[in-house]
């Protein structure tokens, strides 16, 4: 004999009594697990019991009677037994054994639709922050000032500055003046004051710090075949600044609860987390989406300044081949394949402007950098 | 499986008699020595899935250990991470016990052990998590507690009101509520939970005599903060 419900009542144990339930057609017939050989019996009739569900998750069908022993409550768990006593009950418990049944529907119904209503809302949410996501770091960029986009920038500068041997005049510093003067000219409202900075290393890399420092290394303008190559170049990396490429990246990768901090406006615990960061700014790699905007924007910059812009193309193809050298600007500007094909698409839609040239000779230039250009391989 | 609680009180230990070719689970870290008859297997109980849903939903650890006898009878010695006390209870087939994630500490072959989705509120407010074990089938098992460990007998519609995090095990013959604690009530100041739950018989509901997030926090005043 396998029991199949519990019992109580008083003479029984709090955790009630296993025990084992027989339909038959006068009622239920209950019978102990005991010592002896056959148990003890107990039988309730169908005309005292009264059903309901119950049970933790609802899902026992609980059976109550008054017996000679006293009140009697029954746990019945087992699908079979369940299904025999409501095929054999008499009529008055038809009722109450569908009242159960609708119980247990109701509660698992419930149950059900909560725990899909809530999955539904968080699956909602994460979803909806997924896609406001580039629209909160946009706005908390907006929100963040000038001044101390510049003093993030300016500890960065200084940061890079200390073991690296700057060329302070000559024909290079010139050069870059001129390209800088020209580009900026065309930038309305510019709230930075660009400042371009030439270091000596063969690394062939320039690159923006957020506030408008501008760094370009004497390796790259070796490599350049004409000054329209570097000032492409240059374009690219004002557009990142004006842009504030390096602002969303440092927001972005802050986490979205900084962001979601200074869209509603607390900057102050900001500027010390950036501060700390500035050593990553010299590091930090943009993004697609960021070096498509750059170039664009750059290219139509490099229109405006009337500097011919196949210079800044011509360039981009020669750094998309392969084994170029210490090519360091590649690695915090992803190249892309087609950049330099969808520049050309670029251009081709703006209206033609003749190319005004620069007042210095290119070749000059590079002269005064000291050693040979580096030759290709 | 035959099993004795040592030293009873705040530091016990399980001693598990085995014999051959007998298997029982442990909690995994459970075990403190046994005979060198007996092989510690990791087992995923209730498949890959399931020992997953209990590491992530019940924060219970990855795997249950099985514990064979395979080179004939032995014993192990057991113990729970935590000090407090262990109850031995005989599982007759009929009866279910849920056991919220730490309780559990070993059982016997014929013990089956689930994970369980509680309904949304009990989730949330009961302080066991999403997911509980429920446990059946016939057999010993062993339960461990922080603190010591009390029966609360209860009556068809008998009711009872219990911090939840004293929680250890309840039948599954007893239903509950979670209320908001009236004032007064330790978990509302101590864990800022504030939730209690009202049990209504029949069937057992065993708690522990201390709460382990109140322990947490009155130990971590003491723990020096660094800068
Ligand atoms: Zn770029």
């Amino acid at each position: 004999m396998t029991s199949n419900a519990l019992c109580f009542g008083n003479d029984y144990p709090a955790s009630g009594a296993p025990c084992f339930v027989q339909v038959d057609e006068a009622g239920l017939t209950i019978t102990f697990e005991s010592e002896g050989p056959d148990g003890t019996r107990e039988a309730a009739p169908f005309d005292a019991l009264a059903v309901s569900a119950g049970g933790l998750d609802h899902d026992h069908l609980v059976v109550k009677w008054t017996g000679l022993q006293g009140e009697r409550t029954l746990y019945l768990k087992a699908p079979d037994v369940i299904g025999a006593f409501r095929q054999a009950a008499p009529d008055h418990l038809s009722l109450p054994f569908a009242q159960a049944a609708e119980l247990v529907r109701q509660v698992r119904y419930r149950r059900r639709l909560v725990w899909g209503l809530s999955l539904g809302m968080i699956l909602s949410t994460v979803l909806g922050l997924w896609f406001a996501s580039d629209l909160l770091v946009e706005i908390a960029v907006s929100r963040i000032p000038v001044e101390w986009e510049q003093k993030l920038g300016d500890s960065a500068y200084r940061d890079f500055l200390a073991n690296q041997e700057v060329i302070k005049e000559g024909l290079a510093v010139t050069a870059l003046g001129e390209m800088t003067q020209r580009l900026t000219e065309q930038i309305p409202n510019n709230p930075y004051k660009f400042e371009v900075t030439v270091v000596k290393s063969d690394v062939i890399n320039a690159f923006a710090l957020p506030g408008g420092h501008v760094v370009v290394f004497t390796g790259l303008m070796k490599k350049a075949d004409s000054g329209e190559e570097v000032a492409g170049v240059m374009s690219h990396e004002l557009n990142h600044v004006l842009q504030r490429h390096g602002l969303e990246r440092i927001v972005k990768s802050l986490g979205l609860l900084t962001v979601v901090t200074i869209v509603l406006g607390d900057q102050q615990g900001l500027v010390g987390m950036m501060k700390q960061l500035s050593v990553e700014l010299l590091t930090l790699k943009f993004g697609r989406e960021q070096e498509i905007e750059a170039d664009v924007t750059g290219l139509q910059l490099l229109q405006q300044a009337k500097i011919d812009p196949s210079g800044m193309i011509h360039f981009f193809e020669r750094l998309s081949e392969k084994d170029e050298g210490r090519m360091e600007w590649l690695s915090t500007h992803p190249m892309s394949t087609g950049r330099a094909e969808r520049l050309k698409a670029e251009l081709a839609a703006l209206p033609k402007k003749s190319p005004e040239p620069f007042t210095f000779d290119w070749k000059q230039v590079q002269a005064s950098l000291g050693s040979q250009p580096i030759v290709a391989p | 499986m035959k099993s004795e609680i040592l030293y009873p009180g705040a530091f016990p230990m399980v001693r598990v008699e085995l014999t051959a070719g007998e298997h029982i689970k442990a909690e995994s870290g459970a075990m403190v020595a046994c005979s060198p008859t007996i092989d510690i297997e990791s087992k995923m109980e209730g498949g890959f899935l399931g020992a997953l849903s209990r590491k992530f939903l019940t924060g219970e650890k990855f795997f249950f250990q099985t514990l064979r006898a395979s080179r004939g009878p032995g014993e192990a010695l057991l113990a729970p991470t935590v000090p407090g006390e262990i109850v031995i209870l005989e599982l007759d087939g009929v009866s279910e016990y849920m056991v919220q994630k730490d309780g559990f500490l070993a059982g016997a072959d014929g013990i089956v052990i689930e994970s369980k989705m509680q309904s949304l509120s009990r989730g949330l407010l009961g302080g066991e998590g999403f997911f509980i074990l429920k446990i059946s089938g016939k057999g010993t098992l062993v339960l461990n507690s922080f603190g010591a460990i009390h029966k609360i007998e209860l009556k068809p519609d008998q009711e009872y009101i219990v911090d939840n995090s004293h929680l250890v095990a309840w039948s599954s013959t007893t239903s509950y509520n979670i209320e908001k604690a009236t004032s007064g009530w330790i978990a509302s100041v101590t864990s800022g939970e504030g939730f209690v739950c009202r049990f209504r018989g029949p069937g057992l509901v065993y708690i522990q005599s201390r709460n382990p997030g109140s322990f947490g926090a009155w130990i971590r005043q003491f723990i020096p903060v660094s800068e």
